[in-house]
């Protein structure tokens, strides 16, 4: 404590130069009935060392992904991040600054930001790119949002939305809490039994504000049916989709195929997973969007020397100056964390992209093929393409083989009636650029003696 | 200058990858998918890399860096030991959807924040779930909102929030659907509780406020304003960005509050990192807790069946669904990252986090004396006035250049400028909106009064300046005065390839 505060035993010389006496006077303004007296009902203070050995004992007693042989990602995989990315955001420049306000001493953020933007912009091929909001639920909601704002006078589908049925709940709730309260509808959007878009039921979607899906989807499918919803929907209606950022390395960039809004969960991108936050969200969109675009944007200017210099722009969207009519309530983002990302970014390259996206589909398919091989277990859409993930049809119940998968040492992977109630044996298995091929082989092993375990007549 | 797009590169090695685990030629990807152009990231080795990032890093100015009294941002130094922690695999490399017994730890930590902040603030329920304190005042209203539904009384469509209020607020409650009332400040800047009596009624849901209010002062009045909104039937919001004046001395659910957000990258110290990540955790009275987002960490003593933790033999903890909940704000448990680091300066301080507060108003009182004492002697005196008129202020405090500006043309912007050429972050400039040419200073109990005597004379040397070198400054910094019309003007949001 006493290592925090400077002051600490100066009370009464500083409060002398004020002509106070005790530390009471600084607080005479806080009438009596409703102050707090007597100490916090709280422990006492810890010293560093204290704290970091606590630290350490608690943390310690839970089980790090990197303890086990790990499946579960369900939208956040467990990527390499490069180990100078976490050394240079330790610097205090970045670490300890804040929203930079005054661009003249801010510039190293400011232009790291705009190559952000850049970046993103490059990634998902599209005009213009923000510096991120919270996370990729809150990118999905507020492009809906931003989606409404644009196309609501012209719709024939007034206030209305559509969302691909597969969202998972967490990510359909993000969505109807930012979106209730301009009283919006939300429709669901059809899915083919092998889990692409049905894109007959797409065209209901034509005339409302904007449609939401994925690529991959929630289910891991590469969609190439994608590539025809905007000739589908039509200009009138904001097409967004959300992605997986490193997939696109070797996926065509949304932008290139008719996406008028990307967002995504920026996490892959120089992030550890960090029990869920923080993360960021992506978002990018075209010029029309732009206005009505969320949160924080660097702009390139001048200085009075003429000389090239970065600022916040089109700060007039922004709670700051727009107040109850800004285009939403964000302030705080999650800069540092963008950062992180860019450097990643920086240090991948176009073609160390391509080569992450790689390394992760191919663990992705190695696994589809080991798994096919086990004659009591289904791959669902086995026929489609799939990143970082896909369903298993199990014998049972999921959470049983999630169970015995943890008393093998593995996490087995995600229970998909959490998200689909009636599907009590899908079971949603993950893969990235860390699974390694022995762990497939184990998993293929365990899985085949469970799921013969539970099928009636087979023997493993 | 040196951008990222202009490196000429080795070639594209940032770091090398192993192999895929299966070769990738027929990876069957359909036709109409398969990307054709690859982004134009740069190709850069890992020295060039690390050195584009450490040059920005010297073109920008942190706590580190030296002091930063931008207030109502809290800019507190911020304690390295946090930093280790979060990285440890038992955080870093956790996912949220790993079963309770996997991580009792991070519960058991959760546990005891969701406890500590309740005490704090006076409130009975805490989520940790909103990521920054504009989500947080967002999920508060969407509370309120799903209480009054539940009552059957949604005809409370209006929030009342005073003109001193931050943007976020209005914003907030806005985004949730309601109808935004503004209410005047009394001259003082102190709520002015006519004006509040005359907009509450049958379809008052809720009012928003800070206190010790945006200028710093403590609003003596705050529990009669409590009592006419809720003799009106509405909700009262307390916005914790202020929170790092009043630890332990007093509290909103004391002073009547029904909500409130706290700001974890203040008051906790979690770095603020260029914009952030924050954390904006809530706290409720008992009647709102059934409609918190979901789901909030509960304990239970062990019992026989339960997997041995190491954390300790007496608690099991447990993830539980409050009962109308309104479902969710962010997509996993919000910024565990965060909440982590907060526990760890939480840990250092235990109950003296009320010395802390006693620190952080010392200090401002302080500072606000040493420079109207230093400006009385100088002579610029007349040059400012207080915002709001008060013997003591809280944790900062904020001054009109309205006078000068008056005087010779030199407002609260130029000073700005004029502090950066001194080697100092200015303070928050032109907020709160009532109080014109307003500087608003926040030194924080991490800065000694060394720096806080010092910055003083500094700051007067300012006033003093001739208005001709004021309105060129800065003339030290990287760059000086950007053109921000400019950038607006002629929109250039990326790196202009075709400009090459
Ligand atoms: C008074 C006040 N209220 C609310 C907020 C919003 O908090 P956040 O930036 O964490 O969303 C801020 C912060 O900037 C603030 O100063």
């Amino acid at each position: 404590m006493v290592d925090q505060l400077p002051n600490l035993g100066r009370e009464k010389e500083m409060l002398e130069a004020m002509g106070m006496s005790s530390m009471d006077d600084l607080f005479a303004d806080i009438p009596e009935a409703v102050r707090m007296n007597g100490e916090l009902p709280l422990r006492g203070p810890q010293s560093e060392e204290e704290i970091i050995a606590d630290a350490r004992r608690i943390l310690g007693a839970n089980v790090a992904l990197g303890d086990r042989v790990n499946f579960l990602g369900a939208g956040l995989n467990r990527n390499y991040v490069p180990a100078s990315v976490f050394q240079l955001i330790t610097r205090g420049e970045f670490l300890t600054s804040y929203t930079p306000y005054q661009p003249e001493v801010s510039q190293g953020m400011l232009q790291a930001m705009w190559e952000f933007q850049t970046l993103i912009s490059e990634l998902v091929s599209l005009k213009v790119a923000n510096l991120s909001v919270y996370d990729g639920s809150t990118a999905a909601a507020e492009a809906l949002t931003c989606a409404v704002r644009v196309h609501n006078r012209k719709a024939t589908q007034k206030d209305t939305i559509y969302i691909s049925e597969l969202l998972p709940p967490a990510r359909i709730s993000v969505i109807e809490n930012y979106t209730q309260g301009g009283g919006v509808v939300i429709k669901t959007l059809r899915h083919n039994s092998d889990g692409t878009l049905n894109l007959e039921s797409l065209s209901e979607a034509a005339g409302s504000c904007g449609i939401y899906v994925e690529q991959p989807n929630p289910l891991g499918i590469l969609d190439g049916g994608l590539t025809r919803v905007k000739e589908i929907i039509g200009d009138g209606t904001a097409f967004i989709v959300g992605v997986s950022p490193v997939s696109l390395g070797l996926i065509e960039a949304p932008g290139n195929y008719g996406a008028d809004i990307v967002v995504g969960e920026g996490q892959a991108l120089g992030s550890p997973i960090t029990y869920g936050g923080p993360l960021y969200g992506i978002f990018a969109c075209t010029n029309a969007y732009l206005r009505q675009m969320p949160g924080r944007i660097v702009g390139r200017s001048i200085d009075v020397d003429g000389q090239e210099a970065f600022c916040l722009t089109l700060s007039t969207r922004e709670q700051h100056i727009r107040r109850h009519r800004a285009t939403s309530n964000i302030c705080t983002n999650e800069t540092l964390i963008a950062l992180m990302g860019a450097m990643h970014m920086s240090l991948l390259g176009p073609e160390g992209l391509q080569k992450l996206a790689q390394r992760n589909m191919a663990a992705c398919e190695l696994a589809k093929k080991k798994l096919s091989e086990i004659p009591t277990i289904a791959i669902p859409h086995v026929m489609n393409c799939h990143y970082n993930e896909f369903v298993v049809e199990l014998p049972g119940a999921a959470s049983d083989c999630i169970a015995y998968l943890d008393t093998q040492g593995l996490i087995g992977g995600y229970d998909l009636s959490n998200w689909y109630p009636e599907r009590r044996n899908w079971l949603l298995v993950s893969f990235s650029d860390q699974t390694k091929a022995a762990e497939i082989e184990l998993l293929t092993a365990h899985l085949a003696v469970w799921s013969a375990s539970v099928s009636p007549g087979v023997s493993a | 200058m040196s951008h990222l797009f202009e490196h000429k590169g080795a070639g594209g090695k940032g770091y090398s990858q192993p192999e895929s685990i299966m070769p990738t030629d027929n990876l069957q990807i359909p036709s109409s998918l398969v990307r054709k152009d690859l982004p134009k990231w740069p190709r850069l080795s890992e020295p060039e890399m690390v050195r584009h990032y450490t040059w920005l890093s010297t073109r920008n100015f942190g706590i580190d860096t030296g002091f930063y009294p931008l207030g109502s941002c809290t800019m507190k130094h911020n304690p390295r030991v946090n930093e280790v922690i979060a990285q440890l695999p038992g955080i870093a490399d956790l996912h949220p959807l790993q079963p309770e017994h996997q991580i009792q730890g991070t519960l058991s930590i959760f546990h005891e924040m969701q406890e500590m902040l309740g005490i704090c603030a006076g409130m009975d329920a805490v989520t940790l779930q909103p990521v920054a304190g504009a989500q947080g005042e967002f999920t508060a209203i969407r509370c309120f909102q799903e209480y009054f539904r539940k009552r059957g009384e949604s005809q409370r469509t209006k929030v009342i929030v005073p003109d001193s209020a931050h943007g976020t607020n209005p914003a907030s409650a806005s985004m949730a659907g309601f109808e935004i009332i503004e209410i005047p400040s009394q001259e003082d800047g102190r709520i002015d509780l006519n004006a509040l009596r005359a907009v509450v009624g049958d379809d008052t849901a809720a009012m928003m406020i800070t206190n010790p209010s945006t200028l710093g002062v403590f609003e003596p009045e705050i529990a009669e304003a409590a009592e006419i909104v809720h003799a009106a039937g509405g909700q009262m919001y307390y916005d914790g960005a202020n929170f790092n004046a009043i630890l332990g001395l007093t509290s909103p659910g004391i002073m009547g509050f029904d909500a409130v957000h706290y700001n974890l990258h203040k008051t906790f110290s979690q770095p603020h990192g260029g914009g952030g990540p924050g954390s904006g955790p809530i706290g409720v009275k008992s009647h709102l807790a059934e409609f918190l987002p979901g789901p909030v960490v509960k304990r239970r003593p062990i019992l026989a069946g339960d997997r041995m933790t190491s954390v300790n033999k007496e608690w099991w903890y447990h993830w539980q669904e409050p009962e109308n909940s309104i479902g969710k704000v962010q997509q996993w448990h919000g910024n565990s990252g965060a909440v982590i680091r907060s526990w760890a300066f939480y840990r250092r301080y235990g109950r003296d986090l009320k010395t802390m507060s006693q620190h952080a108003v010392l200090n401002a009182n302080y500072l606000r004396h040493k420079i109207m004492q230093e400006a009385e002697a100088k002579g610029v005196g007349h040059r400012f006035c207080d915002g709001a008129p008060v013997d003591v202020v809280k944790h900062e405090f904020t001054l009109s250049f309205a006078p000068m500006k008056e005087e010779i043309g030199i407002g609260a912007m130029d000073i700005a400028k004029g502090l950066l050429d001194k080697g100092y972050m200015a303070p928050t400039v032109y907020f709160p909106l009532i109080v014109p040419e307003c500087m608003m200073f926040e030194p924080t109990e991490t800065e000694s009064k060394e720096v806080l005597d010092e910055f003083a004379i500094k700051f007067v040397e300012v006033l003093q300046e001739d208005p001709d070198v004021l309105h060129e400054a800065p003339i030290t910094t990287k760059v000086r005065r950007v053109d921000e019309v400019y950038a607006a003007r002629n929109l250039v949001l990326s790196y202009p390839f075709d400009e090459e």
